[in-house]
């Protein structure tokens, strides 16, 4: 195969998962032009963002990673049932992803302390961070659980699904739950 | 301790979280530094709310070409086609498709944007849009190649599995340098 003919079947292979991507990043970035204005109200809140979005990809995408090996290997079947393996790769999403939330609002407090920047209460933070976190594991993992086994029951290797699935859907829900959970906070608080 | 093919171990609940918990935290602390950059361009981007409809796609966008250059690197390097020789014109390929990709992808974002703040007034011009976008985006996708071809090389030579940590490493640190370049590029050709 020539340098061309490579180049070409590279661009063509990834060029339609990224135009997916960037659809789900444009609508997220929709949502975080909306955030801004919370900003006042919780002052940096901002530094959690990027964190946040970035944690999605890193938790639920070693869950597809996972799940698709599984499949591959015949260790679990594509239908929600009480299997061992998926039960314990599910759980120990939610400890992950609902966990890591914690720790960023924890790490955000922290970072403005140290900065000596203006900053809203620990409490504001982890609050803001736990529902958020909890209510992007539950979409998040189901989700992904259901495209990958619809996509691997219909014949697609479930293995090109999972990147843009995770990106795609943790950019918009991610920042959709992020300005929920502020609207809650700062009701509640 | 070797744990069989197929066996329950390494689908432990207490494997799965304790394998992962460190590096989520590393990786957390890692963006952290694109977090401290948002929030200092807080002002910039108040006054501009296009350049906020733009950060996830252009932090996002250079983490996804790394990812896809880093495995498209180490399956080389698993299946032997690949000695890192600058000679190699297969080599040559994907960094041309890697960039030609991030031109494509940031030409549709400035685009994407462009009608976005049209539609809901508060746009820029199309051609600083462009600027922005194409001069932070390329910088970005070069960033992201010459640390997928550090990592990637790296880790074959110290015998770790590039798929476990190095491709979340790649992805997270050049999310960082999107938004730095982004918010640095934003705010030269705005005069912010």
């Amino acid at each position: 195969m020539g340098v061309w003919d490579d180049f070409w079947s590279i661009y063509r292979e990834a060029l339609p998962i990224l135009l997916i991507a960037l659809c789900g990043g444009l609508f997220a970035g929709l949502v975080l032009e909306g955030l801004i204005e919370s900003v006042e109200r919780f002052p940096g809140l901002l530094v959690m963002v990027p964190v946040f979005l970035a944690t999605r990809g890193n938790v639920y995408g070693a869950l597809g990673g996972r799940i698709s090996s599984g499949l591959h290997q015949g260790l679990i079947e594509p239908r929600f049932e009480r299997n061992d393996r998926l039960v314990n790769a599910v759980v120990a999403s939610f400890i992950n992803g609902i966990g890591i939330s914690v720790v960023i609002g924890v790490i955000t407090w922290l970072a403005l302390l140290i900065l000596g920047w203006d900053s809203a209460a620990l409490y504001e933070f982890v609050g803001i961070m736990l529902i958020s976190g909890v209510l992007t594991s539950v979409v998040m993992i189901f989700g992904l659980l259901i495209l990958i086994f619809a996509g691997y029951t219909y014949g697609y290797d479930p293995d090109n699904l999972v990147g843009p699935a995770v990106t795609t859907l943790g950019d918009i829900f991610g920042m959709l739950f992020l300005l929920l959970s502020v609207g809650i906070v700062e009701v509640i608080v | 301790m070797v744990v069989p093919q197929g066996s329950l171990g390494t689908w432990e609940v207490r494997s799965i979280v304790g394998n992962m918990f460190p590096l989520l935290i590393l990786l957390s602390i890692i963006v952290l530094m694109a977090g401290i950059t948002l929030e200092s361009a807080e002002e910039l981007l108040e006054q501009y709310g296009i350049l906020a409809v733009m950060v996830p796609t252009m932090v996002g966008t250079g983490g996804n070409l790394g990812a896809i250059l880093s495995s498209r690197l180490s399956t080389r390097l698993h299946l032997g086609t690949t000695e890192f020789d600058p000679t190699d014109r297969v080599l040559w390929a994907n960094v041309g498709a890697i960039l030609a990709l991030a031109a494509t992808i940031f030409t549709a974002l400035a685009v994407g944007a462009y009608l976005l703040g049209a539609v809901l007034g508060f746009g820029l011009p199309l051609s600083t849009l462009l600027v922005i976008s194409l001069i932070s985006g390329m910088s970005v996708a070069v960033i992201a190649i010459v640390f997928s071809f550090a990592a990637t090389y790296a880790s074959y030579r110290l015998g770790i599995d590039p798929d476990d940590t190095t491709i979340p490493i790649v992805t997270n640190v050049v999310d960082v340098f999107g938004m730095i370049i982004f918010i640095g590029v934003s705010g030269f050709v705005l005069g912010f």
